[in-house]
């Protein structure tokens, strides 16, 4: 979108978006004849008030406007530039789109509802538009009002400083530069998945908060915190209200329940009139904790954001949302939860990052939770800088289980190896139904099939992740329908399956690195009648991210037992430093 | 730290390497354009309609509308590199909608090499010109950006002062006969010095009906232009008469 450069009637240089039928703003006096993008505006502005700040005694509409026509001379373009006057009563076009002054208060006040705290495209309002069945024009015009009051301000998308570009929406570095009408323009490579972002285009930026001051909330736990979650709730608590440090790492054993940990902080921020983002990588866990957050918040409006919520703007002090929907909120969180840190996309994108710190308010709390923090996360708890919380007990007071090894032949290729993984398989059959995780998707239809022949009568499938008929079998999985299931790493996260044991075929594969094992065997007991089961890797040899998940485990089930939040049994599996179990 | 040995090592790669390209249509190996996409969409055993540009069978020289006098009539010939389909649809979408101009590049030597050879050269290129407010929205033309890759190739001056002096509505959804309608009257040369007595190549980067290419090449002929050649990285395929068109499948 293009804006006007305009001159107000006591002398102030002004800027007025570029919509065919808007009509002037009334104090407007005189504009520059082309509209310009807001980068050049700005740079305009900015050679305008540089080393003149003596220019109080001869300010008149003429030398300023006569210094701006010099300033864009030196730009050197094609475009002829005048300033036009403004008449009085006429406006910019024939048939003027007005607002009636109800219809305009009414349409700010919802306006305003819905763009508190977020950072929108042009395309983004005017998907705002279509859902509020206003027409565009209005819409651009409600936003500039509130620009105008100095609640919001416009910014390009891609801004140049001495040392570059940076994208304004995810912080991108990385920019494509080309050669455009108005000199070097550039297009952010990052952020393209949620709208093209170019330095000739602009950003809404509400300044606003999401909460106007503290509200009375219905806060009802559903859910009884057990002993290791009220204790991790009470660090929580500790953290969120402290202020020593800004970010903070939950570090829980898989299937602890840490979202339910942070419930009761959550409703305290509310009711301080603190607004509250859940954050997560991938839409399925947005879709799992929204039930939950709207059963314990009952009565209190939360907005759920994912790619395919098919209301895009909502209204409501707690935000659930993905972290791409993050991109479109600018400093409106007090309290940000973010969870499964590691999980892809949001893990090793910068874009990601970038977005979620900016969305959180100057004094804000950021909390990862995770059962398998990232190695920075590790470090900089580690080093102090940020705080370290635990959860490392299951509410059943059983210890995690851990890993086994089993050696297995050379390579472990379906039809090659003889009987290890078969014993293997029909141990584990045993005690529940069987998940076996394979490293790449080549490899389940082979697997399936010989596992079918092997072991006769038995029910055998698979999945992996552009697998069409994945819901469905996973619903059978749940069910319970299969004696053996074979998948890729999509099922490593998130999902509960009761009774289920779990084999890691070729667990020494490079695709499988500590974070991916630890989640694999946090599968494995995560239902109070099925507390224990086994985890099993197979492979030629142990690799060093099968050591370092193993340890995690085991340092997890150490620290529950330190603290009195498990039982002492006897432990299940054998550590992978001690005796190797060997196949026959 | 990392980021800058990265950009080190692949500094130094270049020196000692030449980079394998990647196809631009479709991301595989053998770039700038694999032989699949060759096949798929760029077709060059096919022949095209002399007048119009559509495909035609090869051993016609025009196709049925040219023939029967509905074609365009300003043009001298009008020829495609591909067609808009698939991953070259995808392309131009991309350069155009997600401003990439930049990509444009990628494919200039092998659009250029295959253009020099279907027409004859000529004293000038143009591109087709868009309204201010268009351009100045989206930044760039990409029929401008096109001729200046040509140029850049093949040396052929880009010759300049065609304006189009009214903004209409996109032609996209408009039907052959909207189309012709809405394109009167609203091109103009303003520097005619440029034109008088010479031969031009008529840049666009998709035709459909050709009206739009027509449209500027009547304005051309009444400056004087004395040889005018369309020439699109794209014919799309009319809906309606696609069942006159050869089957791209065997």
């Amino acid at each position: 979108m293009l804006f006007f450069l305009t001159l107000k009637q006591d002398y102030e240089v002004n800027i007025f978006p570029f919509q065919e039928k808007l009509k002037w703003d009334s104090r407007v006096v005189s504009y520059l004849s082309e509209p310009l993008p807001l980068a050049i505006i700005q740079l305009v502005l900015e050679r305008l008030t540089k080393g003149h700040t003596c220019l109080f005694g001869e300010k008149s509409p003429k030398t300023i406007k006569n210094r701006i026509l010099k300033i864009l001379d030196d730009f050197s373009w094609d475009i002829d530039l005048t300033w036009k006057e403004v008449s009085k009563g006429a406006s910019f076009l024939e048939d003027p789109l007005d607002l009636s002054e109800d219809i305009g208060n009414e349409a700010g006040k919802v306006f305003n509802q819905f763009v508190l705290g977020r950072q929108l495209s042009i395309d983004d309002l005017r998907g705002l538009a279509r859902e509020l069945r206003l027409k565009e024009e209005v819409i651009i015009k409600l936003a500039h009002f509130k620009v105008e009051r100095g609640c919001a301000e416009w910014v390009p998308s891609v801004k140049q400083n001495e040392k570059g570009w940076q994208c304004q929406r995810c912080g991108e570095k990385d920019v494509e530069e080309w050669p455009s009408y108005y000199g070097v323009a550039a297009t952010c490579r990052s952020c393209q998945s949620i709208g093209v972002r170019t330095s000739l285009n602009v950003l809404y930026r509400d300044k606003c908060s999401l909460l106007d001051g503290p509200t009375e909330i219905l806060f009802e736990p559903h859910w009884t915190l057990t002993e290791a979650q009220r204790l991790a709730s009470e660090h929580v608590a500790e953290f969120i209200k402290g202020t020593s440090k800004e970010a903070g790492l939950l570090w829980a054993a898989c299937g602890a329940g840490k979202t339910e940990v942070c419930f009761p902080s959550a409703a305290w921020a509310l009711t301080q009139g603190k607004s509250v983002l859940f954050a997560a990588p991938r839409q399925d866990v947005i879709n799992d904790i929204a039930p939950r957050l709207q059963r314990d918040f009952p009565n209190y409006q939360i907005q759920v954001l994912t790619g395919t919520t098919s209301v895009k703007f909502q209204v409501g002090g707690m935000v659930l949302a993905t972290t791409h929907q993050v991109l479109r909120f600018w400093r409106s969180f007090d309290v940000i939860f973010m969870d499964e840190m590691d999980a892809f996309p949001y893990h090793g994108s910068r874009a990601l990052e970038w977005g979620l710190k900016q969305a959180l308010r100057q004094g804000g709390k950021l909390l990862y939770l995770t059962a398998t923090p990232s190695y920075e996360g590790l470090k900089a708890a580690q080093q102090g800088k940020i705080s370290l919380i635990r959860l490392p007990a299951r509410h059943h007071r059983n210890p995690l289980p851990v890993p086994i090894w089993i050696r297995s032949g050379n390579l472990l290729e379906a039809n090659r190896s003889i009987g290890i993984w078969a014993k293997t398989i029909e141990s584990l059959r045993g005690q529940g139904s069987v998940l076996a995780f394979v490293p790449k998707i080549s490899w389940i239809a082979p697997w399936v099939k010989c596992i079918k022949q092997r072991f006769a009568g038995w029910c055998v499938d698979g999945s992996y992740s552009g697998d069409p008929g994945r819901g469905m079998k996973i619903k059978n999985l749940q069910q319970g329908h299969y004696d053996v299931f074979v998948s890729t790493t999509i099922l490593e996260r998130g999902i509960t399956l009761p009774g289920i044991q779990v084999v890691v075929l070729g667990a020494d594969h490079p695709v499988f690195d500590e974070r991916a094992l630890v989640q694999m065997a946090g599968r494995v007991g995560r239902t109070p009648e099925n507390p224990g089961g086994r985890v099993v890797f197979l492979s030629k040899q142990i690799s060093p991210a099968m050591k370092t998940a193993v340890q995690w485990i085991e340092e997890q089930n150490r620290r529950a037992l330190e603290l009195g939040l498990i039982e002492p049994l006897e432990k299940e599996g054998r550590s992978i430093e001690g005796v190797v179990e060997r196949g026959i | 730290m990392k980021g800058l040995w990265r950009e080190v090592s692949k500094a130094s790669r270049k020196l000692w390497y030449t980079e394998k390209q990647s196809c631009v249509l479709c991301g595989a190996e053998h770039g700038p354009i694999c032989i699949t996409c060759r096949t798929n969409y760029l077709r060059p055993e096919l022949r095209r309609c002399r007048k119009c540009g559509k495909l035609v069978q090869p051993e016609k020289q025009y196709c049925l509308d040219c023939s029967s006098g509905r074609g365009p009539k300003q043009l001298d010939q009008v020829t495609a590199w591909g067609h808009y389909s698939g991953g070259l649809k995808e392309f131009i979408h991309t350069v155009k909608f997600k401003a990439h101009p930049r990509l444009i590049g990628e494919i200039s030597r092998p659009f250029s090499d295959w253009a020099i050879r279907q027409l004859p050269a000529v004293d000038g290129i143009v591109a087709v010109p868009m309204h201010r407010t268009r351009l100045a929205e989206r930044g760039f033309n990409q029929a401008e950006v096109i001729a200046s890759a040509l140029h850049w190739e093949l040396g052929l001056p880009i010759l300049p002062g065609v304006e189009r002096a009214e903004s209409r509505s996109s032609q996209v959804f408009l039907s052959r006969k909207e189309r012709l309608h809405n394109l009167k009257g609203i091109f103009v040369v303003r520097q005619p010095e440029y034109y008088r007595d010479r031969s031009v190549w008529l840049i666009d980067d998709v035709t459909t009906t050709g009206a739009t290419l027509e449209a500027v090449a009547e304005v051309l002929r009444e400056n004087g232009v004395k040889a005018i050649y369309g020439l699109c990285l794209a014919a799309g395929l009319e809906k309606v008469t696609e069942k006159r068109l050869v089957p791209l499948c065997d």
